[in-house]
């Protein structure tokens, strides 16, 4: 579905991803893991073309994107849910869900049923402003607003970071049901190993700007990730 | 008493609609448009040649003003000022570029007057507008008389600013523009054309110049350089007001009219714009932020 062949990456003069090639399958989920400023987060920008500077190619559905503008990436169907989840907080959580919604035109501007389903507290509270949620909760809201463009992937940067443990079960269900029963393909950069061997079909270890190891997520050894990722 | 803060009202009803252009575009887009001014002094113009060439009246040439200003402010914005965006100092230089270019357009008639062609109604002199007759004289409110080209004014000032708020954010359109101005990376992520939309609010901005133009000309003579005093106190509304708040541009104009009407009727206009100044300055001093602006950007 989404095929990245030679890609290098660059904030103004610093070059960050280093001829990266990877594959993400449909109806699949592709964890990248690895440490701290390796580039994971770097690598879902570039995705969303929200980088400085990018070579290579990047196929979505066969298409070529490198070369396009961030919305009609979006507007493509990838959908991005960032790190720190950059809800706008004096939207009212109404207006952050349908902001997704830009990413369809045409689409009726309305809530898509499914939010409702997955997070039924947002749709009792459409009306309060975005900022008064906790973390976890406008890690959920992120989610919707992604959902409300109705994409055919969604990029997933860390979402269990900083947030309290009773929601991070929530949160990870809900990926798990957006895969499983919904069937939508998932980028997901994560931290949490068990989770990521939990939920993914794939990985792609990454290790100074570079794809080091991927695979099937069976081949994610313990010697893999000791080697890896132990500080 | 109230006849003078009438005249305030009025003084700062212009004073609005400059400024709500420019909260718009400079409040929100971080984009200092020097050029603002030259559009109140094109929305002056097309009421001038609206009169001479057509024979319309204020009336109409509101709306035609409207969408010449508009027309140029999305020319503006496509050739110049979307190649710079970020680049503060870049922009001023390049837009006051701009502002001299459209000042001496209309000073040598497009250039025809090398040629020994005259335009009528442009050219380095005074230019003056008829007010309708409909405006001339006074409306009766209760006891007091009030002058109706005044009071016209803050009519078209309020209709024009309930116009821009529920276009802000009642409308799709809206809702993108402050998505915008929030977070603009996660606006273009959430499928949001950010150039397309930036354009149309350069040009809506400078659309509601070109009305402040047409407001203008019913009060002053017009000539070709009447637009740079204009912007700066446009931008004095706008910092005093605070950055990309609509309401505080919206009190921000109101209190400096009235001071500017309450010391030019006490004394001189010169004192009045002094004293205005002063405020500024000491309002920019006690709160960087501007009088209003409830968060910080």
């Amino acid at each position: 579905m989404l095929r990245l062949a030679h890609v290098d990456s660059f904030y103004g003069r610093s070059h960050v991803l280093h001829d990266v090639s990877l594959d993400v399958p449909a109806r699949e989920v592709t964890v990248i893991v690895g440490r701290n400023g390796t580039g994971k987060t770097t690598l879902l920008k570039s995705l969303m073309g929200l980088t400085d500077k990018l070579t290579g190619q990047i196929a979505f559905e066969g298409r070529e994107i490198a070369d396009q503008p961030t919305f009609r990436r979006a507007r493509a169907g990838m959908a991005y849910v960032p790190q720190g989840r950059e809800i706008i907080a004096d939207f009212t959580i109404r207006e952050n869900i349908l902001l997704g919604g830009f990413a369809s035109p045409g689409s009726s501007r309305a809530i898509p049923p499914l939010v409702g389903v997955l997070f039924p507290y947002l749709m009792e509270n459409l009306d309060r402003p975005g900022g008064v949620l906790s973390g976890g909760q406008q890690q959920q809201l992120a989610i919707a607003r992604a959902l409300a463009a109705n994409p055919k992937v969604m990029l997933l940067d860390e979402p269990n970071e900083g947030i309290q443990p009773s929601i991070v079960e929530e949160i990870e269900k809900v990926i798990t049901r957006l895969n499983r029963e919904f069937g939508l393909t998932i980028v997901l950069v994560e931290q949490n190993i068990s989770f990521a061997r939990a939920v993914a079909h794939r990985f792609a270890m990454m290790e100074k700007g570079r794809i080091a190891v991927s695979g099937p997520i069976d081949a994610l050894s313990d010697d893999l990730v000791h080697r890896h990722m132990a500080i | 008493m109230i006849d003078i803060l009438f005249i305030g009202l009025s003084l700062g009803s212009i004073l609005l609609l400059v400024s709500l252009g420019l909260a718009i575009t400079y409040g929100s887009m971080g984009v200092i448009n020097m050029a603002h001014g030259e559009m109140v002094m094109l929305g002056a113009y097309t009421t001038v040649l609206c009169g001479k060439w057509l024979g319309a009246n204020l009336f109409v040439a509101i709306p035609i003003a409207f969408l010449v200003t508009a027309a140029i402010g999305f020319a503006i914005e496509r050739v110049v000022v979307r190649r710079l965006y970020g680049r503060l100092l870049d922009t001023l230089l390049a837009t006051w570029g701009i502002a001299i270019l459209l000042q001496q357009a209309v000073r040598l008639e497009f250039g025809l007057s090398f040629f020994g062609i005259h335009v009528d109604g442009l050219g380095p002199g005074l230019q003056n507008v008829a007010v309708p007759t409909l405006l001339q004289g006074t409306v009766a409110v209760g006891a007091v008389a009030l002058n109706s080209y005044r009071s016209f004014v803050i009519l078209v000032t309020l209709v024009t600013t309930l116009a821009t708020w529920i276009i802000l954010n009642r409308s799709p359109v809206g809702m993108q523009v402050r998505a915008i101005i929030r977070n603009p990376h996660m606006a273009a992520a959430c499928g949001i054309d950010v150039k397309r939309i930036n354009s149309l609010t350069f040009a809506f901005g400078s659309g509601l110049a070109g009305i402040a133009g047409v407001m203008m000309s019913g009060f002053k003579s017009i000539f070709p350089d009447m637009g740079t005093p204009i912007a700066v106190d446009g931008f004095l509304v706008v910092v005093a007001g605070g950055l990309g708040s609509l309401s505080g541009t919206v009190m921000s104009a109101g209190m400096l009219g009235e001071i500017n009407g309450l010391i030019a009727t006490a004394t001189n206009d010169t004192i009045a714009r002094a004293v205005v100044f002063g405020v500024v300055i000491l309002i920019i001093l006690l709160k960087p932020k501007g009088l209003f602006s409830f968060k910080g950007r």
